[in-house]
């Protein structure tokens, strides 16, 4: 009797069909397909905690050292703009804590943001959805299974990233604390990007607003951490709920359920506005755009394709600038106990003066190094332009490959200097009015001082692209060279030879004595060889293969 | 046909990639003023000799030389004399239609802004709308219109129609008939066989990197056979048909081939069995390409193939 109420029952509900008819299939694919792409996040997460643990009691092994630490930390309040609570940074936890917490849930955000934009929206844009809303597919359940992705995503992340700190030696009790937060903000920004996907009419749009979202609540996070703002500012940021389990003292888990209360309300909004939206539209529909153009050469082009990432870059480069300026006014502080610390950020300084100085060539050759990349994004977008199809028909106008090429690497060069100009000017500012001995000029001539030695690093990616583009991997590789030997170097000892494959090394310092800048010289030549390299290759390939 | 003439002229060019060869000994001439019908199946190497015309790749053999010049070396001087359609248009995601149009048209060296604004009258298109948003065709509207705008002496159009609705259709075949009374030179390739039937003068086929076939349609045509169809009065004997090739006879219908230079002849044969009914098909150049297309093409069925 009930087998036979059973059976009557299955056709009728399989005829009407519910709103996540084949999810779990649609999931596992999914899964399949775009699992992997959550990797580079849960390495990256991961490697920030287990990171913290382990280099902690290397780089501060004594009492004294953590103290002067707290302190610097303590009296520098630009720090909390990026970092997590400073509840104890004595114990190796409390230090991952302070370090990791807040950068890892950010970091975990952005990962679950693109996954659930790339699986929802994205699809919408190409077309593969149309083809997998025409099967047997309910109408939530593309939705569910980008939703799904990112949260399976966040969890495997939150707990790859606990596993190994504890292996490197965090307590299992903050590791896991730590961890969950991270869960916890993947899983918020799930929500947030599974709404902005309903809302945007593209890709684009939602995960812009989705991303949007996410840096003005980290930074008001930020911000209210930094100026011990009264206590209801943090309950009404999500952002600052996770800031609330202080993982390293008090421990309090509670403040996640609120952050799993607000996932459930965001996807439940992101599914009622799904069910009442057409498919491909949103609820911002784009403007139209200017009937007639107005750019008219290869520079024009290059700078207009690249006008959102030079804009995100500057706006971090002036946060860079603020944070590392901050470090300089306390840099006697944390690096004048602690002679580990001042072999690896200001090597061979003897003088409070000089280790000042030596600082901020260092810190600028560090803001030097992150400069470069946007210069080198900005190199590869002709790769992948190229790869788009979209070079041909320019080269098929009267421009010259040339000349292509070299609005381009204009570009490319001239952001990256804009980039650590910014820093240096907000770092000359911050770090001038601190009163520790830099004058406004010195830093910032030093700031410019920089600049010959990130364009080296950005012109190994002109010759990559330009002249063996079928390795493009290879254009990060001054990126990761200069990074190792100026971090790594002094601390390993190695020989000045190895130490100058890196063209910070050559970097004088402007405050001192006699600058030499015949170092500055062979950089420049080298970058010139590069950008020769680059251009002869570019001239000479075949494109688009 | 005269070389000096000749808007192309490509010799035993040959390009590989790694060891696939793409092209194996090309050859290719476009006369001033004609629209010249490029045909071949998938994979020929269509789209890398007209890659090779623009001086995208680099030729590894054979002489190439487009309106006078070589497209490798003269690429700036000789770009600004001709305008190209690739087959799969890529815009720029935040960019709007009509900037694309300018930002090409003025690379190019200007354009002409009455025919511009009348082109994207005649192709019903949107220049306000983002790179994005346009679907497939309107994506190739924005590149036909870029190019058709500007005047140059050449037009080398890869597929250019791939996507466009038989209306739209209608209007590059008309755009494409203005361009030429301009005097402008045309390589179309394409697939559309009542494009190329419209519009060219002169077809090459390519096959495996060869052009096997090279003429005017007709002459393609020539020795391809008529299909006829007739009803008889009488049943013919099978001596008389000796003009007619694949005879079926199903009691007083038949059907048969001939080549196209002997319909008079068969005429005269059938009429004198009594004619109730006739009727005559060309060869379509359907059937033409899957005859030249297919295997065996240019060896067995074409001994007059032009090298």
């Amino acid at each position: 009797m009930t087998a036979a109420v059973g059976t009557a029952r299955v056709p009728a509900r399989r005829a009407r069909g519910g709103a996540t008819t084949g999810a779990a299939p649609l999931l596992a694919a999914t899964l399949r397909h775009d699992g992997r792409r959550f990797a580079p996040w849960v390495a990256v997460v991961t490697l920030l905690s287990a990171s913290s643990v382990l280099v902690y009691p290397w780089v501060f092994p004594s009492a004294a050292s953590r103290l002067a630490l707290a302190t610097a930390v303590g009296a520098n309040p630009a720090i909390g703009l990026v970092f997590g609570p400073a509840d104890d940074l004595t114990t190796p936890d409390g230090f991952n804590a302070w370090r990791a917490l807040a950068l890892g849930g950010f970091l975990a955000a952005l990962g679950a943001i693109f996954a659930v934009v790339r699986a929802t929206r994205a699809q919408e844009d190409s077309g593969q959805a149309e083809l997998l809303a025409s099967g047997v597919l309910g109408r939530g359940s593309r939705l569910l299974a980008g939703v799904a992705l990112a949260l399976i995503g966040s969890l495997v992340l939150g707990t790859v990233a606990c596993l190994v700190t504890v292996l490197c030696g965090g307590g299992w009790g903050p590791s896991a604390l730590i961890a969950a937060t991270f869960v916890a903000t993947g899983w918020m920004f799930a929500g947030v990007a599974a709404v902005t996907s309903q809302l945007g009419s593209d890709a684009r749009t939602a995960s812009s607003m989705a991303v949007g979202t996410l840096g003005t609540l980290y930074l008001l996070r930020g911000v209210a951490l930094s100026l011990d703002a009264p206590a209801w500012t943090s309950w009404v940021n999500p952002m600052s709920w996770t800031v609330e389990t202080h993982p390293a003292t008090e421990a309090v888990w509670w403040p996640l359920l609120l952050t799993v209360a607000l996932t459930a309300v965001l996807l439940a909004v992101a599914s009622v506005l799904q069910s009442r939206r057409d498919f491909g539209q949103g609820a911002i529909a784009p403007g139209p755009g200017p009937a007639r153009g107005r750019d008219t050469g290869p520079g024009r082009l290059a700078v207009r394709l690249n006008r959102g990432l030079v804009v995100t870059w500057s706006v971090a480069f002036v946060l860079l600038g603020t944070v590392f300026g901050f470090f300089a006014t306390s840099v006697t502080d944390i690096v004048g106990a602690d002679p580990a610390v001042r072999q690896v950020l200001a090597a061979g300084a003897t003088s409070p003066d000089q280790l000042v100085s030596a600082f901020l060539v260092t810190i600028l050759s560090l803001l030097g190094i992150i400069a470069a990349v946007p210069g080198i994004q900005v190199v590869l977008k002709v790769r992948s332009e190229e790869l788009d199809d979209r070079v041909e028909p320019l080269l098929a106008t009267a421009l010259a490959r040339p000349r292509y090429l070299a609005g381009n690497v204009l570009t490319a060069l001239a952001t990256s200097t804009l980039c650590v100009l910014v820093a240096g000017m907000v770092l000359a500012g911050v770090a001038s009015a601190g009163d520790v001995g830099v004058a406004f000029g010195d830093a910032l001539l030093q700031a410019v001082a920089t600049v010959p030695a990130v364009w080296t690093v950005v012109a190994v990616s002109v010759a990559v692209v330009g002249a063996h583009p079928a390795v493009s991997l290879a254009a990060w590789l001054g990126v990761l060279a200069s990074f190792g030997l100026t971090l790594l170097g002094p601390t390993f000892g190695l020989d000045d030879w190895v130490l100058g494959i890196s063209p910070f090394w050559h970097v004088p310092n402007v405050t001192a004595a006699s600058v030499d800048l015949t170092g500055l010289l062979w950089v420049t030549l080298v970058t010139a060889v590069l950008l020769a390299v680059g251009f002869a290759g570019f001239r000479r390939r075949d494109l688009a293969r | 046909m005269s070389v000096t003439d000749a808007v192309i002229d490509v010799r035993g060019l040959t390009k590989s990639f790694g060891r696939f060869p793409a092209l194996r000994g090309l050859d290719l001439q476009v006369e001033r003023g004609q629209v010249h019908g490029f045909l071949g199946p998938n994979g020929a190497g269509k789209s890398t000799t007209v890659r090779v015309l623009l001086g995208l790749l680099r030729a590894d053999g054979g002489t190439v030389r487009l309106l006078g010049e070589d497209p490798w070396d003269d690429v700036v001087p000789l770009h600004r004399r001709l305008a190209y359609v690739p087959g799969d248009v890529s815009l720029w995601p935040g960019m709007s239609g009509g900037e694309a149009i300018d930002l090409l048209g003025t690379m190019r060296g200007g354009l002409d802004e009455r025919r511009r604004a009348e082109l994207v009258e005649r192709f019903e298109l949107d220049p306000t709308k983002r790179g994005r948003q346009y679907s497939k065709g309107n994506r190739q509207k924005v590149a036909i219109v870029a190019a058709l705008a500007s005047d140059v002496e050449l037009l080398i159009l890869d597929e250019p129609t791939s996507g466009l609705d038989p209306l739209m259709e209608h209007v590059f075949q008309e755009a494409v008939g203005e361009a030429r009374r301009r005097g402008a030179t045309v390589l179309l390739s394409s697939h559309v066989m009542a494009e190329v039937e419209s519009l060219a003068d002169r077809i090459s086929i390519i096959r495996e990197g060869r052009v096997v076939r090279s003429g005017t349609l007709a002459d393609l045509r020539g020795d391809t056979r008529s299909t006829v169809h007739a009803v008889l009065e009488r049943a013919p004997d099978s001596r008389a048909l000796a003009t007619l090739h694949d005879v079926r006879l199903d009691g007083h219908a038949l059907s048969a081939t001939v080549e196209s230079d002997r319909i008079g002849e068969a005429m005269t044969v059938l009429t004198g069995f009594g004619l109730t009914s006739l009727t005559v098909e060309p060869p379509s150049l359907e059937s033409l390409f899957l005859r030249l297309y297919g295997d065996g093409a240019g060896a067995a069925t074409s001994p007059a193939a032009t090298r």
